[in-house]
């Protein structure tokens, strides 16, 4: 555990030297505050806004399947004890899990452009 | 400083250029290209990542503003050079090249250039002031709609089935009193608006995004967002405002900078006629890197360069090892399939030459086909504007497509809005 | 932890581990450039790790009107650092910095930050293009995540524990690349998509202006980039314990043959780059779904049919 720890120091501290470097060599310490790129035109409106992410209902569908990782992980740990039962269960799981994937995917929900 | 000197001795070996390509200068552009490769440099593709600004040919008054615009959104060091012709690239990237390492100068310009963008103030109320220029077919409002969009669709630009779209807009939330009493009272001092504009709804000068319906009926926020001029892999002098929902055009309007006319006047004095074939790799460059292939459109680059040289030796192997590459990739037959199917009734109804036909990938296959045949079989180069798409089109082809098929629909489309090469043709 | 056979390095080689990391990327940088000189016919692109990183630091910062600058840094530098939360749980050889139980959790943890990362660091811009861009790769991560954690599955099962470790001791004789290779190449597919890398880059490409990057410059910029090669780098690294047999080989010690064995995984990451367009996250929805789940899912029904039939 400690090493992770000490990794995460590391990457901290590496972060933190560049930025004290950027400091000491830039031409001016102080951000610059400019518009967003639009080819040079005034932007119309802030960007930060409600974003229409067409894909929300593939989003819904990889929640309920990524539930499923909790089972996975520690039923990975194990499948070697339990033997055949465990596979079987896990697959008809994981099974009835794709088919509705398979819905999913006809009632259009990976497509959305 | 001795680090600070390493520094910018290191870094000017890798250099970012922001082009500027003004309409009708594209051998200028090319050049410049070639040089900035040789240096080791690349182009920027925003001016946040870019070090050296550099204006091809000479720019009319608009493509001017947005320059200085970019120019100021540059963080430093910037260095600005104008490449009036290709015969002057190579000493304007030398004087970019010794004036970036002059630390003490971009300290100074640092420090004494203007800190915040400048907003004009009446900019959070004038809905589009941003996009309100004369030469603007289609987004021309004769100054009369200081509100929403909404207004400026109502204004009668007609965009075939989203008027009535927009028409509904219109009618919810606050904002068509504004609207009217924008229309109403044309002229009127800005200080009117002042109520409906004022700070909470437009924080640094800037609106907030409004809703608009989506195609589904349901109530989205807008993002308008201009395509062009100054976009990687673009057509010099289009602009495009798109109006974004999520990731997908909604409604657009296409328009020429600085207006047609304004640059049919500025042709550059080529001395050397452009090579059609040229032209065409360049095209086909453009919509392999758009489509990330690299190595492909690193090929189209070379044959460019070399029939741009004139080395038609050099020209006939790259061009063949591409049509190579372009056939046997599957990846980028399955990245292109379906982007922008034009079947001849679309084609006649958008009035488009026949070439166009197909989807992207087909029109990429027939332009590296008449490549093939025009370097490397002797065929006589058909002349560009045989095949050219007239750019008025535009928005009613890209209109509810999403934004990265908006870029690949465009690149496959030979779109010049100035052709280089009808100009040296006639010449 | 001990039967496993690993050996707990001392903290202090956390720094190592680090200069190592950062080595690699460097080489990963250095490929890249070189490969695209050459591809455009010139010479050189040698020292360009070295000079795009001088280039940046002497850059001035910049932040966009209204930005939300605390999200916007925070994401260019989680990127940076949470590469090396990933290396500290690689072994190299015997040695390792730690050998949690959860080993293989702990990297799925990881790249998943990644969506948030990326994201923030689209969002904070306040820019249309890097807004679309950070969208953009929320897509794709849609897409590739669920393959990528039954690929890491895989060698769990095979091994019965979740340890990183013990996957390694598990493969000896037989590497599990060998018996699990769709595994191993959704594996690296996975790698490619969290690394924001070749195929998996629409997100910062050209027709969105640079997207994310869009607004990035000087030192944010940097960490960044930086962050995005150092997760190639790590993804390519942890393909060694995971599939590659981890330090086994002969005549080289351990350690030596982990960093073959990456540098080998990513070399062949950085070349594909060059080959394979952009895979536009609207048509890798259904690939990832519908071709990629479903394979890695059989993938895991054999392995653990090998394992229950074997063991």
């Amino acid at each position: 555990m400690y090493g992770i720890v000490a990794m995460a120091l590391v990457a901290v501290f590496a972060v933190a030297f560049l930025y004290a470097l950027h400091r000491a060599v830039n031409v001016l310490a102080e951000p610059l505050t400019v518009l967003p790129a639009q080819s040079g035109w005034l932007p119309q409106e802030h960007a930060l806004s409600r974003f229409h992410a067409r894909w929300y209902p593939a989003s819904i569908v990889f929640l309920a399947f990524d539930v499923e990782m909790l089972f996975m992980y520690p039923w990975a740990v194990v499948v070697a004890e339990e033997g055949m039962t465990a596979v079987v269960e896990m697959f008809l799981f994981l099974g009835a899990l794709l088919i509705a994937v398979t819905w999913a995917w006809r009632e259009g929900v990976f497509r959305w452009v | 400083m001795g680090l600070t000197r390493i520094l910018a001795h290191l870094a000017v070996n890798s250099a970012r250029v922001l082009i500027v390509e003004a309409p009708g200068h594209w051998l200028t552009r090319v050049e410049l290209e070639q040089q900035m490769l040789l240096r080791g440099w690349c182009a920027a593709w925003t001016p946040a990542d870019a070090d050296v600004l550099a204006v091809c040919g000479v720019p009319g008054p608009e493509l001017v503003e947005l320059a200085q615009r970019l120019w100021e959104q540059m963080p430093g060091p910037r260095v600005r050079v104008d490449v009036a012709s290709s015969a002057v690239v190579g000493s304007a990237l030398e004087d970019a090249a010794a004036l970036l390492l002059d630390t003490p100068y971009h300290r100074a310009d640092a420090r004494e250039r203007a800190q915040e963008p400048r907003i004009p103030e009446d900019h959070g109320q004038m809905g589009h002031e941003g996009m309100d220029h004369g030469g603007h077919e289609g987004m021309n409002h004769e100054g009369m709609d200081h509100g929403g969009h909404e207004g400026m669709n109502h204004e009668g630009m007609d965009h075939g089935g989203h008027e009535g779209m927009n028409h509904e807009g219109m009618d919810r939330g606050g904002h068509e009193g504004m609207n009217h009493e924008a229309m109403d009272h044309e002229g009127m001092d800005h200080a009117g608006h002042g109520g409906h504009g004022g700070m909470d709804m437009a924080p640094a000068g800037i609106a907030l995004a409004q809703g608009g319906q989506d195609r589904d009926g349901l109530e989205m926020d807008v993002l308008h967002l201009p395509l062009g001029p100054v976009l990687p892999f673009w057509p010099a002098g289009l602009v495009l405002c798109c109006s974004l929902q999520g990731d997908v055009v909604v409604d657009a309007a296409a328009s020429v900078v600085d207006g047609a006319g304004q640059a049919a006047g500025s042709k550059e004095p080529q001395a050397p006629p452009v090579p059609a074939s040229a032209v065409r790799c360049d095209g086909v460059m453009a919509l392999l890197a758009l489509a990330g292939a690299d190595d492909a459109a690193a090929r189209a680059r070379r044959a460019r360069d070399a029939l741009v040289r004139g080395d038609q030796g050099a020209a006939r192997d790259v061009v063949e090892r591409l049509h190579r590459t372009v056939r046997r990739s599957w990846l980028l037959r399955w990245s292109l399939r379906g982007v922008l199917v034009l079947d001849p009734s679309d084609l006649a109804r958008h009035g488009l030459p026949e070439g166009c036909r197909g989807d992207a990938h087909d029109r990429l296959s027939s332009m590296v086909e008449g490549l093939r045949s025009e370097v490397c079989g002797g065929a006589v180069p058909a002349a560009v504007e045989s095949g050219a798409v007239p750019w008025e089109r535009m928005p009613h082809l890209v209109t509810g497509l999403e934004l990265a098929t908006v870029r690949l629909a465009v690149a496959s489309l030979n779109l010049e809005p100035f052709s280089t090469v009808q100009e040296t043709g006639h010449a | 932890m001990p039967e496993s056979g690993m050996v707990i390095a001392a903290v202090g080689w956390a720094g190592v581990a680090g200069i190592l990391l950062c080595a690699l990327a460097y080489v990963a940088v250095t490929l890249d450039a070189v490969l695209s000189a050459r591809q455009l016919g010139v010479r050189g692109g040698w020292t360009a790790p070295l000079s795009r990183a001088a280039r940046l630091l002497r850059q001035r910062q910049r932040t966009t009107v209204a930005a939300d600058t605390l999200l916007w840094r925070v994401g260019g530098a989680g990127m940076f650092i949470g590469a090396f939360l990933i290396v500290a749980v690689i072994p190299m050889g015997r040695w390792v910095l730690a050998d949690p139980d959860v080993g293989i959790v702990w990297f799925n943890v990881v790249d998943v930050m990644v969506w948030a990362l990326v994201w923030l660091t689209g969002w904070g811009a306040n820019s249309t293009h890097s807004l679309v861009g950070g969208y953009r790769f929320l897509a794709h991560g849609l897409a590739y995540e669920l393959p990528l954690m039954f690929a890491l599955v895989a060698p769990a099962i095979a091994a019965g524990s979740l340890g990183v470790g013990d996957v390694v001791a598990a493969q000896d004789g037989l590497w599990f690349v060998v018996w699990m290779p769709v595994a191993f190449l959704v594996y690296l597919v996975g790698v490619t998509g969290f690394s924001v890398w070749g195929p998996f880059a629409p997100a910062l490409a050209a027709d969105i202006a640079g997207g994310v990057l869009a607004e990035l410059s000087a030192v944010d910029r940097l960490v960044f980039q930086a962050g995005r090669y150092l997760f190639l780098v790590a993804g390519a690294a942890f393909s060694v314990p995971l599939f590659l047999g981890g330090g086994s080989g002969p005549v080289l010690p351990g350690w030596a043959w982990v960093l073959v064995k990456t540098v080998a995984v990513l070399a062949v990451l950085v070349w594909l780059r060059r080959k394979v367009p952009l895979v536009r996250p609207d048509r890798f929805m259904e690939i990832g779904w519908m071709v990629l789940l479903p394979a890695v899912v059989v993938q895991d029904l054999l392995v653990s049919l090998i394992v229950v039939s074997g063991g």
